[in-house]
């Protein structure tokens, strides 16, 4: 349950899609349990005791509650759509300088990080496969990012299309052949978190993992010198 | 041929197999879609009961992954085109033409052929499981480049295009038909205005069909020419654009999840006022509100595709936002309806109820998803999953067993059993939320759609034993109504004209009602003749 | 006019204002294009109707009439049973299978789609 009102947030900008979240699930609890209530309260208040009973009054009509329940909808949307509107504006938006740039390249199955002016790593999600599950264990593809510093990511595909996700930066972009998805990511927490691809892309799209691993900056430049084994 | 007058003399009905292959009847044809699809819904439910099984445990090898693809492509497939829809169509045309007063539909030959390339083109897309390399595997919506020659090279994607294609072909010729016969063919007295609600909302259906499916028609043919014909159009390595797929497909798609679910908002409207024993209350704002949701419903498409960077998210946001707003309004006209009346929970109400308990937080999530930022996180993930079975399975099924039990008195002259329905009714809401509402937390902790398998991480693997325990709640539910169609055709209570003290036209009719339906229609005065005739003393005229 | 008059045209309006302001809000041609001949497509079927309605005169739009009004009306000539359907459907199973087997299957389709569309008329009168 704590996953649905309180997501885990890695990144600076899921700050403000987990707002957009809380404010979605609040409202749509609240006109849930209004609306199932008084759906419950009619059902057992009015149910038919007795076959014989007199015909309740039929009216048809009431203008004024008919018009209010209109209006009062088409208030509460209007203002979770702004507050949608500039949650998403801040999520999308890319600054002028990233610190890294990372061409990022999805394939069937599995990543290649690119990164702009440092190594290129990554490789198949999956060792040889039998049957669905991987005979080789070696550790899926590895996204290394500076905690704090704002990272460019330019997502491409190599074949079908394909998702960039992570559910602990509470974000996805899909990696689609002949266009390049470009996005920022600032992570403000250190750690090791799970990709996952989101867009099938058929035979092994439930393995094609990655994972984003945050380091400090120091540690960041200390690895990108190191030389890629091969 | 025969020239009829608008009242005809009882006719004896054959009941062989030619006079069932060569019918025009619209009574028939209308049996004769929902016998079809119910056959399809139980495929589709067993091929949703293997995926679940698969899933009950993390790295399950009961299937092999490409076998896993096409299975849950052929469980989309079989649930939206060929059974959720068709049944509606196939209600439809059983009931249209008795709740407006006419002998037949407007093009009875034209409307037999839509049934059978129905049939036939859902025995297309399921034989490609006969081929070399199985059946269609890239999913319901077949994204390019993923359903291109290059990927997905077995014939069994052909096929599924070419089923696909006569199904939507055969949707289009029948609400062309369902549009002009409730133009044109209403008895005296039934203006538009007095017309039952179910058949207005199958006004609406009908301009959603013949909007969506011709841009879904263009989009297949695309496809295979780019299969078959040497065509490019979606490849960008030649100029083409896996978008433009993206574009069509939901144009499509989304206007089709409304031809699911208006008609079964039309069902509900039947039904609660005949067990609330009140008039459906706010007419005027019900057929205003259904005509608000198919509008703004051909404007949403590309909520589909927030994640995709490739469409203008604000714009779609903004409408499928509002576009709660009326569905909303035919809730409380529900709830209205209900309120001071006296309410009577035969086997149709409980079903009714359940679609409001169920449909209801369908509608609240995806009111969520509206929300791009939150897609971020929500699409292609279990949250979707969650989502649209809420809508589907919790809305349009249950409103399905609804119909059902409602009209299978008028159809076939006997009633279905109350007990057994009323336990069908509870082990399917029971099993379906006990399914599906977990999918709502799979899917924030991170759970990708269309996965054979998962990491044994977090709660997934409790999570989707759950799941998995509910489809098989479900069955029960299923199978007991299977008994229950079993048992009434055994020794079921006969039904008479009006078992239900209902309202519409259909109910003035002998059960079944004879070939071209009325031998006398009562005085149309209201939206409820038949209620009227039966209680002179409150009848009053509408407009 | 009548109501099913009415809904086209009010459908063809909003399909042309939704079709300008994608257009303006999204610049993106695909989704226009596709509103905009959605609006087209309305407008013909409202235009057939404008036309068509002059001669119109439907019983059911009549309030207070009643059933005996209409009463030894010819409303249509219907077939009470009819092989063509299914064959209709049996052809044009035969096209589109053809379609993916072969041309020769495809042709025979299409001259079993003529021949029964042929009957289907010649049925009608």
């Amino acid at each position: 349950m704590h996953a649905l009102t309180w997501p885990m947030s890695a990144t600076s900008q899921s700050t403000l899609l987990g707002g957009d979240w809380r404010l979605l699930t609040t409202v749509g609890l609240i006109v849930a349990a209004l609306v199932w209530g008084l759906i419950l309260f009619a059902a057992f208040r009015w149910r038919r005791r007795d076959d014989r009973e007199a015909l309740p009054p039929q009216f048809r009509n009431n203008y004024p509650l008919e018009i209010a329940w209109t209006i009062v909808p088409l208030i509460i949307v209007g203002i979770l759509f702004v507050y949608t509107y500039r949650a998403e504006a801040g999520v999308d938006a890319v600054i002028a300088h990233p610190d890294v740039t990372v061409a990022v390249h999805a394939y069937r199955w599995g990543w290649n990080f690119a990164y702009v002016g440092g190594p290129i790593v990554g490789g198949p999600s999956v060792g040889p496969v039998d049957g669905g599950a991987p005979i080789d264990a070696a550790p899926p593809p590895q996204l290394v990012l500076p905690v704090g510093e704002t990272t460019r990511i330019e997502l491409t595909s190599d074949d079908v299309t394909h998702g960039f996700w992570v559910p602990d930066f509470l974000f996805k972009r899909d990696a689609i052949p002949g266009m390049i998805n470009t996005f920022d990511l600032r992570p403000d927490k250190l750690g090791t978190f799970l990709g996952r691809c989101s867009q099938f892309c058929g035979y092994d799209h439930a393995l094609m993992t990655f994972t984003v691993r945050v380091v400090t900056p120091k540690a960041f430049a200390a690895w990108r010198n190191l030389p890629v084994p091969s | 041929m025969t020239a009829v007058a608008r009242t005809a003399p009882v006719a004896a009905t054959r009941n062989d197999l030619l006079s069932w292959i060569t019918t025009t009847d619209h009574k028939r044809i209308g049996i004769l879609y929902i016998c079809t699809s119910l056959c399809y819904f139980a495929i589709a439910g067993a091929l949703a009961l293997a995926i679940r099984t698969q899933l009950a445990v993390p790295g399950n090898h009961l299937l092999t992954p490409h076998v896993y693809n096409e299975l849950f492509t052929l469980h989309g497939t079989a649930m939206i085109f060929l059974f959720v829809a068709p049944f509606a169509l196939g209600l439809a045309n059983f009931l249209i033409p008795l709740q407006i007063g006419a002998p037949d539909m407007a093009f009875p030959r034209l409307n037999a052929t839509s049934y059978w390339m129905f049939l036939f083109g859902g025995i297309i897309v399921f034989s490609g499981v006969a081929t070399n390399e199985g059946a269609a595997a890239a999913g319901w919506t077949a994204y390019a480049p993923l359903s291109e020659i290059a990927v997905s090279t077995g014939l069994g994607q052909d096929l599924w295009i070419v089923g696909v294609l006569m199904v939507s072909v055969a949707s289009i010729l029948t609400s062309i038909n369902f549009v002009t016969t409730v133009f044109i063919y209403r008895a005296p007295g039934m203006t538009m205005w007095r017309i039952p609600i179910f058949t207005w909302e199958m006004v609406a259906t009908s301009l959603l069909i013949f909007m969506a499916f011709p841009p879904l028609a263009s989009d297949l043919l695309l496809l295979f020419v780019d299969r078959r014909l040497g065509g490019h159009a979606f490849d960008p390595a030649f100029g083409g654009n896996p978008i433009l797929y993206q574009h069509l497909f939901w144009f499509f798609g989304h206007p089709e999840v409304y031809v699911m679910i208006l008609p079964y908002f039309g069902v509900i409207s039947e039904i609660i006022p005949v067990f609330a024993r009140k008039p459906i209350f706010g007419y005027t704002g019900l057929v205003l509100a259904a005509f608000a949701i198919a509008g703004l419903s051909m404007g949403v498409w590309a909520h589909h595709m927030f994640t995709t960077g490739a469409v203008n998210n604000p714009f779609f946001s903004a409408v499928s936002f509002l576009i709660a707003v009326p569905t909303g309004v035919k809730f409380f006209n529900w709830i209205a309806t209900m309120w001071r009346g006296s309410i009577s929970f035969k086997t149709p109400m409980l079903f009714s109820m359940g679609f409001l308990m169920n449909f209801l937080l369908g509608g609240v999530t995806g009111v969520m998803l509206a929300s791009p930022p939150v897609d971020y996180q929500a699409h292609d993930s279990y949250f979707v999953v969650a989502h649209m079975h809420y809508v589907l399975g919790g809305g349009s099924l249950f409103a399905i067993f609804a119909g059902l039990y409602f009209w299978w008195p008028k159809m076939f002259g006997v009633m279905l059993d109350e007990r057994l329905g009323t336990w069908s009714f509870w082990f399917l809401f029971i099993g379906f939320n006990v399914a599906f509402f977990p999918m709502h937390i799979l899917g924030v902790e991170g759970m990708p759609r269309r996965v054979f398998t998962y990491p044994d991480t977090g709660s997934l693997p409790e999570l989707n034993f759950i799941a998995t325990c509910g489809a098989y709640i479900m069955l029960i539910g299923a199978i007991l109504f299977g008994i229950n169609v079993l048992v009434s055709a055994l020794r079921g209570k006969p039904a008479g004209d009006d078992p239900w003290g209902a309202n519409s036209l259909e109910w003035a009719t002998t059960s079944p009602p004879p070939e071209y339906n009325f031998t006398s229609l009562p005085p149309i005065r209201s939206e409820r003749p038949v209620w009227d005739m039966h209680h002179p003393e409150g009848a009053r005229a509408s407009r | 006019m009548t109501i099913g008059l009415r809904l086209f045209l009010s459908s063809m309006t909003f399909a042309i204002a939704i079709a300008i302001a994608y257009w303006f809000i999204a610049h993106e041609i695909a989704g226009t294009f596709l509103l905009g001949f959605m609006a087209f497509a309305l407008s013909v079927i409202a235009g057939y109707m404008i036309v068509a309605e002059r001669e119109a005169d439907v019983w059911g739009d009549q309030g207070s009439a009643n059933q005996s009004d209409a009463a030894g009306q010819i409303v249509g000539t219907y077939s009470i049973r009819s092989p063509l359907p299914i064959w209709a459907a049996l052809a044009i199973s035969l096209i589109l299978l053809g379609l993916i087997v072969s041309p020769t299957m495809a042709v025979l389709g299409l001259l079993a789609v003529l021949a029964v569309s042929a009957l289907f008329i010649v049925q009608s009168r």
